[in-house]
């Protein structure tokens, strides 16, 4: 047996396992971040893997690869509008923030750990960054809810903060090692790692927006791989020449998924896997990396290090840094709490062994026992504490889209596969009265086994599924139309209704809002609400729905009419004519007479 | 419809100075005419359609919300502005609470539709707690202004 052949054998089961245990993770609620790190340390040296790994540099190796993917698949999932809402935040975050989370940590760790100063801030410059791929993971796939604007300030900051730490952990590096003297060339080591990164990672993005949109390639799966392409020579080139690596190839990603490439849904699917990939073959080595002996041993002051860091160094730099820019107390309590670490610290904290520096080795342990502590607890704690916290938001209902399928050429357009559950608003309603916007057709109905197709007049059943064509702006749209029925006028709370008196005439109402009630105009709304309900139905909180507005009772006079009213304005989507919905779910090529 | 699209931005007040509901309509409405959005000489005319509009119940919604508004001829389209009163003022909401924050509007007659638009945005976003927390705690026009952009991108509730 060749060593290769042993090498595939045992990362075929570890990739099995790996995979195997994400399944845990969902049932147990621990990141599965911590269930590949265990798994590499039952693998390794000490566990029953007994596998012996020490190569701190193909392990800095495999954690770099991984890390760009993951960043690089971050990026393309990151929508412009998260960078617009999040930029100033995340931005102070990623620097500021790590400097001061880095030199408080750095601070405390030499005083617990005897370490000269230079040597304590190098600690803290390694763990001094929030880690991407476990924000990543416990924000997208942890099924955790928060309002936006936290969520999208906690992505950008880990996606962004790489530089600083590496800056960071580099230039204490070359200090220690007596390269650099400290003083104004650690300043031109910083711009340089900052401006170089992001003017390449930006550049590349651009021209491979520009390539992927033009080259015109025969084989499909060849797109993912230019995409990565790109990702890898912006990381390389800016690496090259001085500049972060990491931040480049996030910014590519960005710039490539917002440019709306050939096979979009292909590239992201492929650099799913890719990161995924990355994520357990990363974590499984670093775990392999560990020894847990020596980890205990550095349990003591390891403990008190991840306490300050997480109780004292984040929350105070959060608190610090981006407390003039409108999050509430609790929001920063939570920012402070998803200070994860993750693998870009025991990365980093390969370098120094590489470097054969004094104390190297303790730092690694006392590293690795911190973010262990930190994955734990944190990211164990995250949805918990969201909840404590009342920062979560309800999960939106989700369309029921089993299957997006994507031109190979540069058209705008999407096809849509819609399954048809019983709650779906379009269950049991034909076809034309569905309110599809402009620009949609729908192509096929796919019932059981066949294939039926569409007319004005099909009705759509439960268990149908609908290929839909449409363009990406109105998406959001037609995933109303398909998605589940919420029941959105009982639950409103009050307080947004406007209140009308009950003794003002329907008239008024209707001349005022350029609205028909179909009434009597004459009837004060009194009289108008009392007929429908009839003296049985009439009760506060009772109401009546007309085309574009709700009308409910909100209080009545002792002798029983009518004191309040309130309007509460319906939602735009479900309030187009049906003439025109006709119209458009009709309005492509007309599909074939059977 | 989006608060870009109907807020005039340099009508926002952050400051509002009026203790009474005539006063602080009137001071909204004097905010559209600095901002160049309405004719002076319609001035008053609207703040008594305004008030007119208000006898069919107040426009104070509860929560410290108000949302005054009205149709008048004199606009081409629909113009708006927010002010936030830090000391509140009694604008006899149903729910006896005073108001902070006000969404005034005043749209054209012809273009019906914009008009209920406007107000359907104005109570969905509004039903986000937060956003109308950070409204009423706005020190700054731009605080406001830079709230509702973020609105807008649907950083709050959608």
């Amino acid at each position: 047996m060749f060593v290769i052949d042993t090498i595939l054998l045992v990362t075929g089961i570890l990739l099995l396992l790996g995979i195997a245990s994400s399944k845990f993770s969902a049932r147990l609620g621990v990141p599965v971040l911590v269930l590949f790190l265990a798994l590499g340390m039952l693998a390794g040296s000490e566990g029953i893997g007994g596998i012996e790994f020490e190569n701190y540099s193909l392990a800095h190796g495999i954690g770099t690869i991984a890390l760009g993917l993951i960043l690089f698949d971050g990026g393309l999932r990151t929508p412009y509008r998260s960078i617009r809402a999040a930029w100033k935040p995340a931005g102070i975050l990623a620097t500021a923030g790590v400097l001061l989370t880095s030199v408080v940590t750095g601070l405390a760790a030499a005083a617990i750990l005897g370490l000269t100063n230079l040597q304590g801030l190098l600690l803290g410059g390694i763990v001094g960054s929030t880690d991407a791929a476990a924000v990543f993971s416990v924000l997208r796939s942890g099924g955790v809810h928060i309002r936006r604007r936290v969520a999208d300030t906690l992505e950008v900051e880990s996606g962004s903060n790489d530089p600083m730490a590496i800056f960071l952990t580099v230039g204490l590096i070359q200090v220690l090692s007596g390269e650099v003297p400290l003083g104004p060339a650690l300043i031109t080591l910083f711009l340089n790692q900052i401006v170089l990164g992001g003017v390449i990672g930006l550049v590349v993005g651009r021209l491979a927006v520009w390539v992927l949109k033009n080259i015109q390639l025969d084989a499909a799966g060849l797109y993912p791989i230019l995409a990565t392409a790109f990702g890898l020579f912006a990381y390389g080139f800016a690496a090259a020449i001085g500049g972060s690596g990491f931040l480049a190839v996030y910014l590519a990603g960005i710039v490539i998924g917002n440019g709306r490439p050939v096979f979009h849904r292909g590239i992201l699917l492929f650099h799913d896997a890719a990161a995924w990939l990355g994520q357990i073959l990363m974590f499984i080595v670093l775990g392999m990396l560990s020894f847990p002996s020596r980890l205990l041993d550095v349990a003591g002051p390891g403990l008190i290090i991840a306490a300050v860091l997480i109780l004292v160094a984040r929350p105070l730099s959060v608190f610090l840094t981006i407390s003039a820019l409108r999050f509430s107390f609790r929001e920063m309590l939570f920012i402070s709490w998803v200070g994860l670490k993750g693998a870009v610290p025991i990365t980093l904290a390969t370098f120094p062994l590489m470097q054969g520096l004094e104390s190297a080795s303790l730092i690694f342990d006392v590293v690795f026992f911190v973010v262990l502590v930190s994955a734990v607890i944190q990211g164990w704690t995250l949805p918990a504490v969201a909840r404590y916290l009342k920062l979560e938001t309800p999960a939106k209902a989700e369309p029921p889209v089993t299957l997006e399928i994507s031109s190979l050429r540069n058209v705008e357009g999407d096809i849509v596969d819609y399954y048809v559950d019983e709650d779906s608003r379009a269950a049991g309603r034909m076809l034309k009265d569905l309110a599809l916007p402009d620009g949609v057709v729908v192509a096929l109905i796919v019932r059981q086994d066949q294939i039926i197709p569409p007319q004005g007049r099909s009705q759509i059943e439960i268990g149908d599924h609908l290929i839909v064509v449409l363009r990406p702006g109105v998406r959001p749209l037609v995933d109303r139309v398909f998605a589940r029925q919420e029941r959105e006028a009982e639950c409103l709370p009050e307080a947004l209704e406007f209140p009308l008196r009950g003794t003002i005439k329907a008239g008024d109402v209707e001349r005022f809002y350029d609205i028909r009630l179909g009434e009597n105009p004459e009837a004060t709304l009194d009289q108008m609400i009392r007929s429908k309900l009839g003296s049985k139905g009439l009760s506060v909180g009772a109401s009546i729905r007309y085309e574009q507005i709700v009308l409910r009772v909100r209080g009545l006079t002792p002798t029983g009419s009518i004191e309040y009213v309130g309007m509460m304005i319906l939602p735009l989507p479900k309030e187009q004519p049906v003439g025109e919905e006709t119209k458009s779910a009709l309005g492509g090529p007309k599909p074939e007479a059977s | 419809m989006k608060f870009a699209d109907f807020i005039s931005f340099k009508a926002i007040r952050a400051d509002l100075a009026a203790d009474d509901k005539e006063s602080v309509i009137s001071e909204l409405v004097q905010s559209l005419l600095d901002a160049g959005d309405v004719n002076p000489a319609e001035k008053d005319d609207i703040i008594a359609a305004i008030l007119k509009r208000e006898e069919l119940g107040s426009t104070g919604i509860g929560r410290g919300v108000a949302v005054p508004h009205t149709k008048h001829p004199s606009v081409q389209k629909l113009v708006g502005t927010v002010g936030v009163s830090a000391h509140g003022v009694d604008f006899n909401s149903l729910d006896g609470e005073n108001v902070q924050l006000f969404f005034l509007l005043v749209s054209p007659p012809e273009r019906p539709g914009d008009h209920l638009r406007a107000l359907e945005n104005i109570s969905r976003q509004l039903r986000d707690d937060t956003f109308c927390r950070f409204l009423k705690q706005s020190k700054t026009a731009d605080d406001i202004h830079q709230l509702l952009e973020e609105a807008d991108n649907n950083q709050f509730a959608t």
